[in-house]
């Protein structure tokens, strides 16, 4: 008794002592990649000629997971005579981060789920990494506990599926979901690659949006709507009325829901990116952007920034969309591309609240946005002044080329505004805590599995492809995950060297 | 003038109405059950407000300036009554009696104040519309008020400082009534005096308000509070009675200077006696410099580490007399090397093996310190052990929480450590468990060092063995990713501090 008075007392006490302080200055400002480039090559500028010519037999043009992980893979076989060529100033892709003198911070891709028995390629980098070890996981790469919580009726909840206030039916109709897609899973075509599975291009699902999948299946509670739409958001960047339901089944079904992960590091997948650049970053020229590969005889001419390579062959790991402007005879792949948005918060203290305490991954109920990763929730220390949380959204309602110029009209301002306001629904006292707002704007941030994209990429497939270049995008799986993209690099590399290996 | 003294009749409804809410919001605070707490003080409120509304016949002439009184009133003993609140719980036997009367003296003085205004306001409306409109008023001034509380009050400016703002708006109200109708008055100067006095009073509580609550909060210790201090990380208070010193961190009980010796003797000669020739110990908390006074009798010892993560602790053990007297000056010791850092992260940086690690962190009461309990935690400090070292880890009470006891030693042995759990009892705490760990076999030490109040080599030997109400019980090993330890430890003390 005496205790919990105690306890009262004091809370009402600090309450007292606190009082409502306005917003403060927020700094910051647009952290861009190199759109402005891509920009230049769409609009069919001229680009210089290089100074200088190299004979090389192969190039890996982009070094994000999957131009990094094809020339892990030929480092590993023992291929070393290759360039990997990459327009920014720092490779990592999707899975680039940043760091200030708090903590660092991803811009992108920031976890891996824990990888199944069939993620073999997966398996055995994180075995090489640490990450696995005599089949135990890396205690310290799990993402600590708490993982997840959902704001819901003004209060934090424990885990992203909504659990406080729903109906009898709201139930029903989660655990009948839960049910449907254990049934998917276990049918073994969902899988992670996705290649491994049957993901055929007459699948019916892949016909149908999730949307109307569930509205098929009679799923009509706004609470499941909700979640199956959020996890459509959170990896495809796409609405439930824009995914194809075999995209948003998979999401549910690939995984067996075994290990409590997922892994997960302060730069997210940075840290890969970091380790792989430690074996393989001999190889990398950075600041080079390919604006045009050219046959020659038998050859390609790779024209980057500064060098002519002359290559037998091109692992083309940069995004597909890029290479018909790029590569004369390659098809226009039609691929749909989701804009986002990503921005690192530094937050000077922590917001007061109650409930579930801060998780990993903090979502806010019907938010257009995704919610927030705490940046410093993998540190072992046990008290923390400052953090960085970095805040995802992605642009998924309307047109994505409309999103696209959204993203570039709006000032920094707008941007940082409409992030505060959103994150105020959860946190009342955000901006007296938030003391820099950095913003990174993504226009073609991941491939969109809309619907009938299954059809589409085959289609790509067959087309009638220019020889001795290998496509390793993740986005011919049209799932923009770590996973695709490390299998698309080992796979593209396995072939190039078959090819520069044929007697 | 209609208008402004309808907006006096919806000011002062909102501050009866917030008065009535502090009062049963402290009273649940303090008290605990809310539902018990709410509807008495709302009863006694409204009958008291009933009680006003008859009392109010009684006043014939001078209607102007009644009323002013009344506000005045009003601010005063509403304005103060949560501060009074607070105090009288802390100071005073009599709590319930103080929060009652100051219910119904608010609720008499607030029950005055609508008959009073309405006949104020007769002349300037018919009946009907002074009814309509001044209930109008009131009941919205009430809404505005049920909603400003728990959203605004509450959160930002805390109870205290709430009434004091309300009352500051009733004397407002008088100060601009007595402005308004000082044509009418017989003493108009005397009344703004008198208001301004009452702002004057109220405004330098609101200045003031924190000193109050941290009066009341550091006299909840039950004696005298020789020492408080407020660091980086928690806030530090040392009492005294007689010869009892005690310490509380963020209001929890450390140690008291009466029992400490067995916890300390406990938590450190059945690991470190057993370790023959130990020469270097590391201490993962204990601050107070208590397990490292145990330890520095053992003349072998060359070094001992002291990793704690408040160096305004560590500072106040090593020069305050008080403190010194008890830990024997062990915080100035040449043998003992300090460290003020983040215990996780600075083992896993260190390099240094040790024959004898002792753990003494707060209970596992949130996920952050429950990292400080993993698999991940211990085995990392394993990989600090000697081979024939041995850890000793301060593990909450098999008694009250034996979930988490078990939690804990079942975590120790799953990071791949032989474990030796074992209990004492210390009458200030209970009975409190601690789990040894090694990467060899455990012998109880055949001798102890000299000058021990509490072991002796028959009672450590008990010590180890556990009666039928805390035998082991199934649990799960605590990890960073899934922290069950931190979920246990929640429920089992929830059930005791009701």
């Amino acid at each position: 008794m005496t205790l919990s008075r105690r306890r009262f007392l004091g809370t009402s006490a600090a309450l007292v002592g606190l009082t409502s302080k306005t917003g403060r200055p927020v700094a910051g400002g647009f952290v861009d990649g190199s759109a402005p480039i891509g920009h230049r090559l769409r609009d069919h500028c001229a680009f210089p000629t290089p100074e200088r010519a190299v004979r090389i037999p192969l190039v890996i043009v982009g070094g994000g997971i999957a131009g990094l992980s094809a020339a892990w893979r030929l480092d590993k076989r023992g291929f070393r005579d290759f360039v990997i060529v990459e327009m920014e100033q720092r490779a990592g892709g999707n899975a680039r981060w940043g760091d200030n003198e708090v903590t660092a911070y991803p811009w992108g891709a920031h976890y891996v789920p824990v990888p199944g028995r069939r993620a073999v390629l997966v398996r055995e980098l994180f075995e090489e990494l640490g990450i696995l070890r005599d089949g135990q996981w890396e205690e310290r790469y799990l993402c600590f506990d708490p993982q997840e919580r959902l704001f819901l009726h003004g209060t934090w909840q424990d885990g992203l599926e909504p659990t406080i206030g729903l109906g009898t039916r709201d139930r029903e109709e989660l655990r009948r979901f839960a049910a449907r897609m254990a049934e998917f899973r276990a049918t073994g075509r969902f899988t992670i690659p996705m290649a491994l599975g049957a993901g055929d291009a007459a699948s019916p699902l892949d016909r149908v949006s999730m949307a109307e999948w569930l509205q098929h299946e009679g799923f009509t509670s706004p609470v499941v709507r909700w979640y199956v739409d959020y996890a459509c958001r959170d990896d495809y960047g796409a609405l439930l009325s824009d995914a194809s339901a075999w995209a948003g089944v998979h999401y549910f079904a690939s995984r067996e829901p075994e290990e409590r992960g997922p892994l997960t590091w302060p730069e997210g997948n940075g840290w890969i990116v970091r380790q792989l650049l430690a074996r393989v970053g001999k190889y990398l020229e950075t600041n080079a952007f390919v604006h045009r590969i050219e046959p020659t005889g038998t050859r390609w001419r790779v024209l980057a920034a500064r060098t002519t390579y002359v290559a037998d062959a091109v692992i083309f790991a940069a995004p597909t969309f890029l290479a018909p402007y790029v590569i004369p005879g390659v098809p226009d792949p039609h691929f749909v591309y989701s804009p986002w948005l990503t921005a690192n918060l530094t937050l000077d203290r922590w917001p007061r609240e109650r409930g579930m305490p801060v998780a990993w991954d903090n979502v806010i109920y019907n938010s257009p946005a995704l919610g927030y990763v705490v940046a410093t929730h993998q540190s072992l220390r046990t008290t923390s002044d400052r953090t960085v949380w970095t805040f995802y959204w992605a642009l998924a309602d309307g047109a994505p080329a409309a999103n696209r110029a959204l993203l570039l009209q709006r000032d920094w301002g707008f941007w940082k505004e409409a992030i505060l306001a959103d994150l105020e629904r959860a946190h009342p006292d955000i901006r007296t805590c938030v003391s820099r707002i950095d913003v990174m704007r993504l226009g073609h941030a991941m491939v969109r599995p809309a619907v009938g994209f299954l059809a589409v990429r085959e289609r790509f497939r067959r087309a009638h492809l220019p020889e001795r270049v290998f496509f390793a995008n993740s986005d011919l799986s049209g799932l923009s995950l770590f996973e695709e993209a490390q299998y698309r690099g080992v796979t593209a590399a396995d072939r190039a060297l078959a090819t520069l290996t044929r007697p | 003038m209609a208008a402004v003294l309808l907006t006096s009749v919806l000011l002062i409804a909102a501050c009866g109405l917030i008065y009535e809410l502090v009062a049963g919001a402290l009273a649940s605070y303090l008290l605990g059950d809310s539902v018990t707490q709410f509807s008495t003080v709302i009863g006694t409120y409204l009958c008291a407000m009933g009680v006003g509304s008859w009392l109010s016949r009684h006043i014939g002439r001078g209607l102007v300036a009644r009323f002013v009184t009344v506000e005045l009133l009003v601010a005063l003993v509403g304005g103060c009554s949560s501060a009074v609140l607070f105090l009288a719980f802390v100071y005073t036997g009599a709590f319930r009696l103080v929060l009652y009367t100051l219910v119904a003296v608010i609720g008499v003085l607030v029950g005055l104040e609508i008959p009073l205004l309405m006949r104020i306001l007769r002349d300037r409306f018919t009946f009907k519309d002074v009814v309509a409109n001044v209930l109008t008023f009131d009941y919205l001034g009430a809404l505005g008020a049920s909603i400003l509380f728990p959203i605004l009050l509450v959160p930002h400016l805390g109870l205290v400082r709430s009434a004091l703002l309300f009352g500051l708006v009733n004397a407002a109200v008088a100060l601009w009534s007595t402005l308004l109708f000082r044509r009418q008055l017989g003493a108009p100067r005397l009344l703004v005096g008198a208001c301004v006095i009452v702002l004057g009073l109220l405004a330098a509580g609101m200045a003031g308000a924190n000193r109050i609550t941290s009066l009341a909060e550091e006299n909840l210790y039950a004696d005298e509070v020789v020492l408080a201090r407020s660091s980086r990380y928690q806030r530090i208070v040392l009492t005294a009675w007689k010869n009892d010193l005690r310490l509380f961190l963020n209001g929890h009980l450390q140690f008291s200077s009466r029992d400490e010796y067995r916890y300390h003797e406990a938590l450190v000669h059945p690991g470190l006696a057993a370790v023959p020739g130990a020469r270097r110990v590391l201490i993962l908390g204990g601050g107070d410099g208590l397990a490292a006074r145990e330890v520095l009798r053992y003349s072998e010892v060359e070094s001992v580490t002291l990793v704690d993560l408040d160096p305004v602790m560590t500072q106040l053990f090593a020069t305050h007399p008080l403190l010194t007297a008890l830990n024997g000056g062990a915080l100035t010791s040449p043998k003992l090397h300090i460290v003020n850092a983040d215990a996780f992260v600075w083992l896993d940086a260190a390099g240094e093996l040790y024959d004898f690690v002792i753990v003494d962190f707060p209970d596992p009461s949130s996920y952050n310190l429950g990292k400080l309990y993993t698999t991940a935690f211990y085995r990392l400090a394993a990989k600090h052990l000697s081979r024939a070292g041995l850890m000793v880890v301060q593990s909450t009470s098999p008694l009250f929480a034996p979930r988490s006891f078990w939690c804990i030693a079942r975590t120790i042995a799953d990071a791949g450590l032989r474990t030796y759990p074992y209990h004492v009892y210390v009458p200030s705490f209970g009975e409190w468990g601690f789990v040894l760990a090694g990467l060899r076999r455990y012998e109880a030490p055949p001798r102890l060092p000299g000058g021990l109040r509490y072991l002796t080599p028959t009672t450590l030997a008990e010590l180890f063995d556990f009666p039928s109400d805390m035998r082991p019980v199934p649990v799960e090993p605590n990890h960073l990713n899934n922290q069950v330890l931190v979920r246990y430890y929640d429920q089992e003390w929830n059930e005791i501090n009701r």
